[in-house]
């Protein structure tokens, strides 16, 4: 067959209305990327003196923290999540199965509830993993401090670690056996060929991963705040909440919002890479690899990385929830009914997430469209402008929402709809993706065929290419619907008085102390994230 | 009765030099199934869609009956021409039944009408008992039908095929042609069929029209382009001929294999190749001879023999299974055809 043509079709051949989705695209796009261009011109139009201040020391400090803190959470979640992954897809390891699902299954935890939980159990004073062991022991040991730096690095790998895990376990399961065969006939051992032959086929995927992982931990803020290690996050919400020295924030943010791009620009061109890894059809997969002697060493490992990341926060988390209900005192006050009632947090959460789910995939749905269907320069642009809020943190998305909120549209100020549009702009590029695979699975042939028995272009769309791409637009809007469910900084900065979800109140009563009030709000919040997340999984098992 | 006319049709990709289609005219009568054949990459494809409406020729006019589906400032988008059309994969719509698939293209019809059309279709098909099966439920022959099924129902006024039967298994591919072929002439379809298999395409096509780099070579019945091939590369392509070289006098062409009548249209003593197949030559063994056998192929009914002339020409020429000869031998070639053989000129390009 003839090369088909790559460009858009002229005037008299359009397939579909090719200009009216451009536009909607181009339109979605700005919106996209408004944030972010509001946020750099606020830095660089902020004025010198406060750019000289925070020069000074200020921004150093928090650059190397920052910097610091990404690298170290980044390295410790690739170590274990390649490793698990290597465990549970390529070994004998007993009981992997179970293990694949429980390794993903922390992505429900956000990680400032699990640092909660770990922070009660191990602080140096009052905790209750030191007080046990002067109970059993006699003697006070000053124990493993969860704050600071390595604190920070612990609870923030335990809970980004299964993204690694989720990205490298599928590369490896995609892995031809073929190839590794090749190498072995070529003289290599079994050892040579993983360092030369497996690892680097994996690289774009697990690269990716890795990524993803630090710009994560940029927009981090929950965790840091509570381990109160100082990064741009809680720089920025500090200033923001208590000092509102906005023209502080703003240049923090500008230079936080730059690094991100930086990264977000690696990974999207990682993200190009990627397609070479994909499953052929002679597809057959590789032999497990028997551990031998090191079954019950990574064993131990695999389910210590469960016991801490799953476990223990969900053991804790349910204990302290009942012990609420039992008590009359707190389970009134979580009980209670109305606005400031549990089912209300409860609803806010759901409502807020779903919507902003919703809204995600039908906006990034032409942008998709058109890089599915029309891959050149243009329709690649606009993708990735969809795929922005990826690089802005939702302190940072709650900053320059609020300036343009307060100067454009007043008539949105402190309604619930300002957080709505802060989590489509924050997840919007998980939408895109989703969209942007499903569509390109379907043949552009079944769209021809379409029109060949006599349908319109709009009539095939509806007909053929939206229902055969819904199950992938669906895992998209899972996605966006689970990060949203899990925000924190962009609800807590942008809520109107009164307004809460289960994140919020989860957050608000453990800052204050109140560990045994916080736990049902964090409980049920993790429970309804397992639901997409069990969905997702679902569908990555089905789909491999 | 001309029904679809094809005429001056070039298109050509905005990155390639070449043209994928360069001025390509042709006609099609009524309940005629012509066939494209051509090597990859040599515009037949480009040609189907073009006259599907899912490419915009350049230059050129595509008349269906009465109405310019393409030319003059006519452009009659793909969904509008009334063409039928069977893709490569079938491309099915894998979320529909095998009946909602034949009923896609029958939205305007009323209900009752609807299910006895898509009722005909099918059972024309054989499919009747797998309409409420899904298109992974079926096997490769059967999705095979029920994309015909699907192009014919709404009564194209034309089928177009591309390459439709070369996702089956080579035993499945003969019996599914035998039955294509019966269907689309019980129903006397109009249809052009693409395929870059030469055999395929001498089974299924009234005619032929063999491409290549973008035009037309030769376009004629069957027998025509196989036995009378215009020009060399139709002559290879369509069943692969040696050549061997002669020298064109007045009394007839000179060859190492003897004098053949006499060729016309070119120049007296000038060099020319003869070409010929298998099946037009014949040895016997011979102590001196003016060859030797250097190889042999067992193709089950029969033996193909690889000859080397003294001249250093090779040939290669067929046998019935049962004679077994030896390789090494000498041998005494010599033409068995009973019909002209094709002349070319010696040393033009291929293309000529």
């Amino acid at each position: 067959m003839c090369a088909a043509p790559t460009a858009f079709l002229p005037a008299g051949n359009r397939r579909i209305n090719v200009p009216q989705i451009l536009m909607a695209a181009g339109l979605v796009g700005l919106f996209a990327a408004i944030p972010l261009a509001y946020i750099i011109v606020r830095a660089l139009g902020a004025e010198a003196e406060a750019w000289n201040r925070l020069l000074q020391v200020r921004m150093w400090i928090l650059l190397r923290n920052t910097l610091l803190l990404a690298v170290t959470v980044t390295m410790g979640s690739t170590v274990i999540g390649v490793g698990t992954a290597w465990l549970t897809e390529r070994s004998d390891l007993p009981g992997r199965k179970i293990f694949r699902w429980l390794l993903a299954m922390p992505l429900a935890i956000p990680a400032y509830i699990g640092g909660i939980v770990h922070l009660t159990l191990m602080r140096p004073r009052g905790g209750l993993f030191p007080k046990l062991l002067e109970d059993l022991t006699g003697i006070s040991m000053p124990g493993f401090n969860p704050l600071g730096l390595w604190g920070a690095t612990f609870i923030l790998v335990l809970f980004s670690y299964p993204y690694i895990y989720l990205l490298s376990a599928a590369a490896f399961r995609s892995l031809n056996a073929s190839i590794e065969e090749a190498s072995r006939t070529m003289g290599r051992s079994t050892r040579q060929t993983f360092w030369q032959v497996v690892l680097p086929t994996l690289r774009p995927g697990i690269a990716a991963g890795m990524l993803l992982v630090a710009l994560d931990v940029l927009a981090e803020y929950g965790t840091v705040a509570l381990l109160r290690y100082e990064t741009f996050t809680s720089a920025i919400f500090v200033q923001l909440a208590g000092r509102f020295d906005r023209s502080a924030a703003s240049i923090l943010s500008g230079v936080l919002v730059v690094l991100a791009m930086l990264i977000l620009w690696a990974e999207l061109r990682v993200q190009g890479q990627r397609r070479y890894t994909q499953m052929e059809s002679q597809w057959r997969p590789a032999a497990a690899v028997s551990l031998g002697k090191w079954k019950y060493p990574a064993l131990t490992l695999t389910l210590g990385v469960i016991c801490l990341s799953l476990l223990v926060p969900v053991t804790v988390l349910a204990a302290w929830s009942l012990q609420a209900l039992l008590s009359p005192e707190a389970s009134n006050g979580v009980l209670r009914s109305g606005s400031r009632g549990f089912g209300s947090y409860t609803w806010n959460s759901l409502w807020t997430s779903a919507m902003a789910a919703f809204l995600a995939v039908q906006l990034t749905l032409p942008a998709a469209y058109l890089v599915a269907r029309y891959p050149n320069r243009m329709s690649r642009f606009l993708s990735r402008i969809c795929q922005v809020g990826y690089a802005i943190p939702g302190v940072v998305i709650a900053l320059s929402l609020l300036f343009i909120v307060n100067r454009s549209f007043p008539f949105l100020y402190a309604t619930p709809l300002v957080v709505v549009i802060a989590y489509v702009l924050r997840h919007m590029p998980q939408a895109v993706r989703g969209s942007e695979a499903a569509i390109a699975q379907v043949s552009a042939t079944l769209e021809e065929a379409g029109l060949m028995l006599g349908r319109t272009a709009k009539q095939t769309f509806f007909k053929v290419t939206l229902p055969l791409a819904l199950p992938g637009m669906l895992a998209g809007a899972a996605l966006v619907f689970l990060t949203s469910l899990k925000e924190l900084p962009a609800t807590l900065l942008l809520r109107p008085a009164g307004f809460d979800t289960l994140a919020v109140r989860a957050w608000i009563w453990a800052v204050d102390g109140s560990y045994v009030q916080a736990a049902p709000a964090a409980l049920l919040l993790v429970l309804i994230s397992a639901v997409p997340l069990t969905f997702l999984l679902h569908r990555e098992k089905l789909s491999a | 009765m001309t029904h679809l006319e094809v005429k001056n049709l070039s298109k050509s990709y905005n990155r390639q030099e070449m043209p994928a289609v360069s001025d390509v005219s042709f006609r099609l009568a009524g309940s005629e199934i012509l066939a494209l054949v051509g090597p990859s990459g040599c515009g037949k494809t480009t040609t189907l869609r073009l006259i599907a409406g899912l490419e915009v020729p350049d230059t050129g006019t595509i008349t269906l009956g009465e109405r310019v589906l393409v030319g003059r400032g006519e452009f009659i988008p793909a969904e509008k021409r009334g063409v039928g059309m069977v893709f490569q994969e079938h491309a099915l719509f894998p979320h529909l039944t095998v009946y909602d698939n034949v009923a896609f293209g029958l939205h305007r019809l009323a209900k009752a009408q609807k299910r006895e059309t898509v009722n005909d279709f099918l059972s024309l098909v054989g499919l009747e008992a797998l309409a409420g099966r899904y298109p992974h439920a079926l096997s490769g022959g059967e999705r095979q039908r029920a994309a015909l099924a699907r192009a014919l129902a709404p009564q194209p006024e034309v089928l177009l095929m591309d390459e439709p039967f070369s996702s089956l298994d080579a035993d499945l591919r003969t019996q599914v042609r035998e039955q294509v072929r019966g269907i689309l002439k019980s129903i006397r379809a109009t249809a052009i069929f693409v395929t870059h298999d030469q055999e395929e395409a001498l089974f299924m096509g009234d005619r032929l029209a063999v491409f290549q780099g973008g035009s037309i070579e030769q376009i004629g019945k069957p027998e025509e382009v196989y036995h009378e091939s215009k020009t060399r590369f139709v002559a290879e392509f369509m069943g692969s001929s040696d050549f061997v070289s002669g020298i064109n006098r007045a009394d007839g062409v000179h060859t190492p294999l003897g004098i053949l009548p006499p060729a016309e249209g070119f120049q007296p003593d000038g060099k020319v190749e003869v070409a010929m197949r298998a099946d037009d030559v014949d040895f016997t063994l011979h102590g001196t001879g003016n060859g030797c056998i250097e190889e042999r192929f067992f193709r089950g009914a029969f033996y193909i023999y690889r000859l080397r002339l003294d001249s250093g020409e090779i040939l290669h020429a067929l046998k019935a299974h049962t004679v077994w000869l030896p390789v090494g031998q000498r041998v005494r070639v010599f033409i068995s055809a009973d019909h002209p053989l094709a002349v070319f000129q010696k040393g033009y390009p291929a293309r000529w």
